[in-house]
């Protein structure tokens, strides 16, 4: 195909610059994943979610507790440590259109990023609001925090982590240091997990779940804040793909 | 121009190529800013938010234009300032709305049977379109900051009294003198109401307006500039691209 046509047809042996198959099903599987954790939520909440000293309760919801902890541990690890292995050696040496292809797929992975920290900072944290308005804790781990401290909030790390990494072991633009914001981005909403600790140890003091706004809650504000840092990562990525595509846009 | 040194193979591909990445950028920053924001809000305004009880004349009307000003003046610092987008605040405020409503429906009403219009949340736009026009007539953040922060302390009760309106209007029960939106608490009762009565037996909260919801607005719009002048700066922080050896 010569370089000086207009048409925008791709050579078909080569793979497409966005794989539009991965960024839809990607997104697929948070969306399912979480519509059925939200219908197990919706049954088995308040049928066997309300009194953490009934068998059931031990069944429904401590189970899936202990089986989450397992996934994410194993999930993190294999992923992590896959695109870890997988690093390209020789990232600065890699072509144009192959750093335009991995920026593709790194705002492939960023995509799953919005997605884990839409469930996990506003559906399933503002959803916990309304379980404690609604029923008094006699636990920890009452089912709305299974669910929101336990899985939500690790699944966006696990996805933060993997958009880090990717970044960082396969585009050359993120090799000449670590990217501030993008560590603030991924790190910050990171500490939100351990500030569960603050939160469960202020709890077993005072019921304040009457009072969603108290004092003891503004760990997770600060920490939420550097969700901002994306800002960063945007302007360093548009930099990067003006770079590639500057002299073919003039 | 050879097809080794170039990142695309024309310019029709380079320009939808730009495209795509616009899309991925937009869907990525709306969704993160959409989840950090919630957060913040639902921890530092929340409670005035969920219930139309709380929705009262004086401290919703101080406590939400404050806490909610700070991601819009943030996302406004780097989408303006750095790429002429004015609507920074519109699109903080229809992330934070969408999120809000989608729980509201699905979990106040879908999991704990809470109706819809006990729980709704405040409107927010009038003031976000009012800081982004500011933004893109003056060009300046500091007009921005002190018109546009008065403004939306300012609109936001006129803002919401449309839908809030109906719900204020003052009702006798069990001999006892209280607005529509008090006996909606009073039937759905939960664990912050305790927390509520406390908060709305002092100074002039039963007392149906007159001075004090304008006052609060007033001072709303105040606390409303120096916030904005504030996210302001962390925005531009936030926005920097700043690379560091070690950590």
């Amino acid at each position: 195909m010569a370089v000086t046509t207009e048409s925008v047809k791709a050579d078909t042996a080569e793979a497409p610059l966005l794989n539009v198959r991965n960024l839809i099903l990607g997104s697929l599987v948070y969306i399912v994943f979480y519509g059925w954790v939200r219908w197990y939520e919706g049954v088995y909440g308040w049928s066997a979610g309300l009194d953490s000293f009934a068998p059931e309760f031990e069944t429904y919801w401590m189970n899936f507790l202990y089986i989450e902890f397992v996934l994410e541990v194993s999930t993190a690890g294999i992923l992590w440590g896959y695109i870890w292995k997988t690093r390209d050696r020789k990232v600065m040496s890699i072509t144009p259109r192959e750093e335009l292809r991995r920026h593709m797929t790194h705002w492939t992975w960023l995509v799953m990023y919005g997605w884990a920290i839409y469930y996990g900072a506003s559906y399933f944290t503002e959803q916990d609001g309304t379980w404690h308005q609604t029923i008094v804790r006699d636990t920890d781990f009452t089912p709305s925090h299974i669910i929101e401290f336990y899985l939500s909030y690790p699944i966006y790390i696990i996805t933060g982590g993997a958009c880090f990494l990717y970044a960082k072991t396969r585009l050359p633009t993120y090799q000449q240091g670590l990217h501030m914001q993008y560590l603030v981005a991924t790190v910050g909403p990171f500490m939100i997990l351990p500030n569960v600790g603050l939160n469960e140890w202020g709890h077993t003091f005072w019921f304040m779940e009457e009072l969603f706004v108290a004092p003891l809650h503004y760990g997770f504000v600060f920490f939420g804040w550097a969700a901002l840092g994306v800002l960063g990562v945007v302007n360093t990525e548009v930099g990067a793909i003006a770079k590639l595509l500057k002299k073919d846009l003039a | 121009m050879s097809a080794s040194q170039s990142a695309v193979r024309s310019r029709a591909e380079a320009v939808k190529v730009s495209r795509t990445f616009d899309w991925l950028i937009l869907f990525t920053l709306f969704f993160v800013v959409l989840g950090g924001y919630h957060i913040h809000y639902m921890l530092t305004g929340g409670d005035w938010d969920f219930w139309t009880d709380w929705k009262d004349r004086r401290l919703w009307v101080t406590v939400a234009p404050i806490v909610s000003i700070t991601f819009p003046a943030a996302v406004q610092a780097c989408l303006w300032w750095r790429y002429r987008l004015p609507f920074g605040a519109v699109v903080c405020v229809l992330g934070l709305l969408l999120g809000e409503w989608i729980n509201r429906y699905l979990n106040f009403w879908g999991w704990t049977y809470f109706p819809v219009n006990f729980c709704f949340p405040s409107n927010l736009m009038p003031g976000a379109i009012l800081l982004d026009v500011i933004l893109l007539m003056s060009n300046s953040f500091v007009a921005t900051a002190v018109i546009g922060g008065l403004t939306y302390g300012l609109i936001f009760y006129p803002g919401n009294w449309p839908i809030i309106a109906p719900l204020h209007v003052p009702v006798e029960y069990n001999g006892m003198m209280m607005t529509i939106a008090d006996l909606q608490g009073y039937h759905y009762v939960r664990t912050g109401t305790p927390e509520y009565i406390r908060m709305v037996e002092k100074g002039t909260l039963r007392t149906f307006g007159k001075d004090v919801a304008p006052v609060s607005a007033f001072f709303s719009g105040f606390v409303s500039i120096l916030i904005y002048f504030l996210w302001h700066f962390f925005g531009k922080w936030f926005a920097s691209t700043k690379f560091v050896e070690s950590v």
